[in-house]
């Protein structure tokens, strides 16, 4: 008997998760036959809140409401249905003493059909009056929303437009507001923006876009059926409208708390060390690892807390946070920093003490699947996700799970607001362009340079290895050989980065000297080809003649060795004021002055 | 393909779609099933198509009379895709 009803239980459990995945119709509706045999499932809980929800619009909402219905009670929720007459929507809301307003809905699903998008006037229309047109097709299902919200208090989700996915109209689709395709966009724009917080927008338009237009249009099911998409693509809409009314119940999450080595970086800090974790643009990983770190800071912007929960020495996890120079994330972006050997469980309910929060407010991510287990049985009301196997995968995957996302954001997220800003003002910049000092100046560059460090050995050995236009000397060198360079007493190596207000450029430029008594000879000088144009040659020059002073030197000498693709840098040194000899050029430092450059110098240990 | 093992897939069909077990004969029409109204209609013609990769015309269905005529049908529209492959 028990292995029977462990039996049921784990089919119960399948029957949510295939639910969850899904998205093949036939497959969805098999599982909704499958349900209704169920007496009990894992997905009852006697405690499920009841929640009354009204589906009608300008299309037949069966078998949608089947899909609904049964999403909905996967979600855990007790849903009592009420479903419209087919195009009667706007009477339904408009009429005091419909059904609809009998059924008190406390949401209302709303999906207008293709033709209350659609521009009636003519293609060569004035600009104005077909954006008022778009403005007013919006506005006056706004407006019918507004109406029921105001007469019932019902939350109201509004489907937007699909778009076409025939070629019709050919080129100059683009060219008027009054085509299907520009004028549905355009409606759809409006209808986004223009939305009170009580209504939210179904993206109907993306759910086509990321299904393929082709594959979600079915006119033989709108001719026979008045079906508004392909079967499948319902159950990505219904499987939308279930995952919006169930966000209404659910408590909004607040913290991300995330493991450390092979989640923000590849490999064990504790074992690899410093210069062993693939982070940065070292390698094909360890850039996926960056992405993923870029991926969780810009959690901050929509207002999510970060925090840390790894099994580590607290001295070993914390020193990539510290010193290794590829780190997106620093410490001050986190509001707690767990590194022990105790269990995640209870770190992480610790961690919901100290900030007085919710466990279930709280997204649990790691790479390790005993760990995500564990934490799961442990604290079930902690949102844990399991890393897939490829880092390259990380962001995709977490952002289909659909849990950071939000529902609006308010002025507390003004760290989201900032970042607009910034990126309103970079297009501003570079739509005004201004004359080039005050452009660079305003984009306020510093730039460090520093000697050459283990940790960026893979760092430089890839820029050595790759550079080819802005490259002097093209003298290639393995991570090996780079060893060998910060070891030799007469080499001076150096690496120069950039940041600027809107990015940091990272590890741009190598120069490395060689001291021969009273001689620098500039042996490489190689820039990446991103940062051309910013003065950063000048910022090199500088650099160059100060570390020659300081080995005593008395002047500078460079070469160019011509290669097939380094010719923009064979005049470099006379643009820089030296003088051409048989085979190289000289330039004295003492009579070298500064060339004043808009880059911020920063200098570290140099 | 017999008609026989359409009627048999046409059973499961329409029993996922109306939720209770059903044993369709040739002249089985939609009345003598509890819960097959215009509805379960159509999702058992959506069931039908991805079963058997086959895409009916508008009305094709709506114009057979009985669950065998459905079946001869679906046979037709099978061979005309066997015999383009």
């Amino acid at each position: 008997m028990r292995a029977l009803a462990r039996k049921i239980t784990d089919l119960g459990t399948d029957l949510v998760k295939k639910s969850k995945s899904t998205r093949s119709f036939t497959e969805m509706m098999s599982l909704v036959a499958l349900r209704k045999n169920f007496k009990d499932g894992p997905w009852k809980h006697p405690d499920a809140a009841e929640v009354r929800v009204a589906l009608i619009g300008g299309y037949n909402v069966y078998p949608m409401q089947e899909l609904l219905e049964h999403l909905l009670a996967m979600e855990g929720l007790n849903c009592k249905l009420h479903v419209g007459n087919f195009a009667a929507y706007a009477s339904e809301i408009l009429n005091d003493k419909s059904s609809l307003h009998a059924f008190k809905p406390q949401v209302t699903i709303v999906i207008p059909s293709d033709d209350s998008g659609a521009y009636t006037g003519g293609l060569a229309d004035p600009i104005q009056t077909q954006r008022d047109a778009a403005h007013q097709a919006a506005n006056s299902l706004l407006e019918l929303c507004r109406t029921l919200h105001a007469k019932t208090g019902t939350d109201v989700i509004l489907t937007n437009f699909a778009p076409s996915a025939t070629h019709d109209l050919g080129p100059f689709r683009n060219r008027t507001l009054g085509s299907d395709w520009n004028f549905r966009r355009a409606v759809n724009l409006e209808l986004g923006l223009n939305a009170p917080a009580f209504v939210q927008i179904c993206d109907l338009e993306f759910l086509f876009y990321r299904a393929g237009a082709l594959a979600s249009r079915d006119p033989r099911s709108w001719f026979e059926s008045k079906q508004p998409c392909s079967p499948d693509l319902l159950v990505d809409l219904s499987r939308e409208f279930a995952l919006t009314v169930a966000a209404r119940h659910r408590a909004a999450k607040k913290v991300v708390v995330v493991d450390l080595d092979n989640t923000l970086w590849g490999g064990i800090i504790g074992d690899d060390g410093l210069e062993g974790i693939e982070l940065g643009d070292t390698s094909p990983r360890g850039e996926a690892f960056k992405t993923m770190q870029r991926f969780i800071l810009s959690l901050t912007q929509r207002g999510l807390l970060l925090a840390v929960c790894s099994k580590n020495e607290i001295q070993a996890a914390e020193e990539p946070f510290l010193k290794h120079p590829e780190m997106v994330l620093k410490k001050e972006h986190f509001v707690a920093f767990k590194a022990n050997w105790r269990p995640k469980a209870d770190n992480i309910r610790e961690i919901a003490a100290e900030l007085n929060l919710g466990l279930d407010s709280f997204i649990f991510i790691d790479d390790n699947p005993a760990e995500v287990e564990l934490v799961r049985q442990l604290v079930p009301e902690v949102s844990s996700v399991l890393l897939p196997d490829d880092p390259a995968d990380f962001v995709p995957f977490l952002q289909e799970t659909r849990l950071f996302e939000v529902r609006s954001i308010t002025a507390e997220d003004s760290a989201r607001n900032e970042h607009y800003r910034i990126n309103i003002e970079a297009k501003k910049l570079a739509a005004a362009a201004p004359d080039l000092k005050s452009y660079l100046r305003s984009l306020e560059m510093t730039g460090t340079i520093r000697k050459f460090r283990k940790e960026d050995v893979p760092r430089l050995a890839q820029l050595i290895g790759k550079s080819n236009q802005f490259n002097l000397t093209t003298r290639r060198r393995s991570e090996g050989e780079v060893l060998q360079v910060m070891a030799d007493p007469d080499k001076r190596a150096f690496s120069v980065r950039l940041k600027d207000r809107f990015t940091d450029h990272g590890l741009i430029a190598i120069l490395i000297l060689d001291i021969k008594g009273d001689t620098a000879e500039i042996e490489t000088w190689l820039m990446s080809c991103r940062v051309l144009g910013r003065e950063v040659e000048e910022f090199c020059i500088n650099e160059i003649f100060r570390i020659a002073k300081q080995a005593g030197a008395r002047e500078v000498l460079g070469r160019y060795l011509p290669s097939p693709k380094n010719a923009m840098v064979a005049d470099l040194y006379l643009r820089m004021g030296f003088t051409a000899r048989a085979d190289h050029f000289v330039r004295s430092t003492s009579d070298f002055h500064s060339y004043s450059t808009q880059i911020d110098s920063d200098q570290e240990n140099v | 393909m017999t008609h026989a093992e359409v009627l048999a897939k046409l059973s499961e069909i329409v029993g996922r779609v109306v939720y209770h077990e059903v044993s369709l004969q040739s002249s089985t029409t939609a009345h003598d099933v509890k819960g097959w109204d215009s509805l379960a209609q159509i999702s058992i013609v959506i069931f039908v198509e991805q079963e058997y990769k086959i895409r009916f015309r508008m009305g094709e269905v709506a114009a057979t009379r009985n669950v065998g005529e459905f079946a001869d049908l679906i046979l037709r529209y099978r061979q005309k895709a066997e015999s383009h492959a």
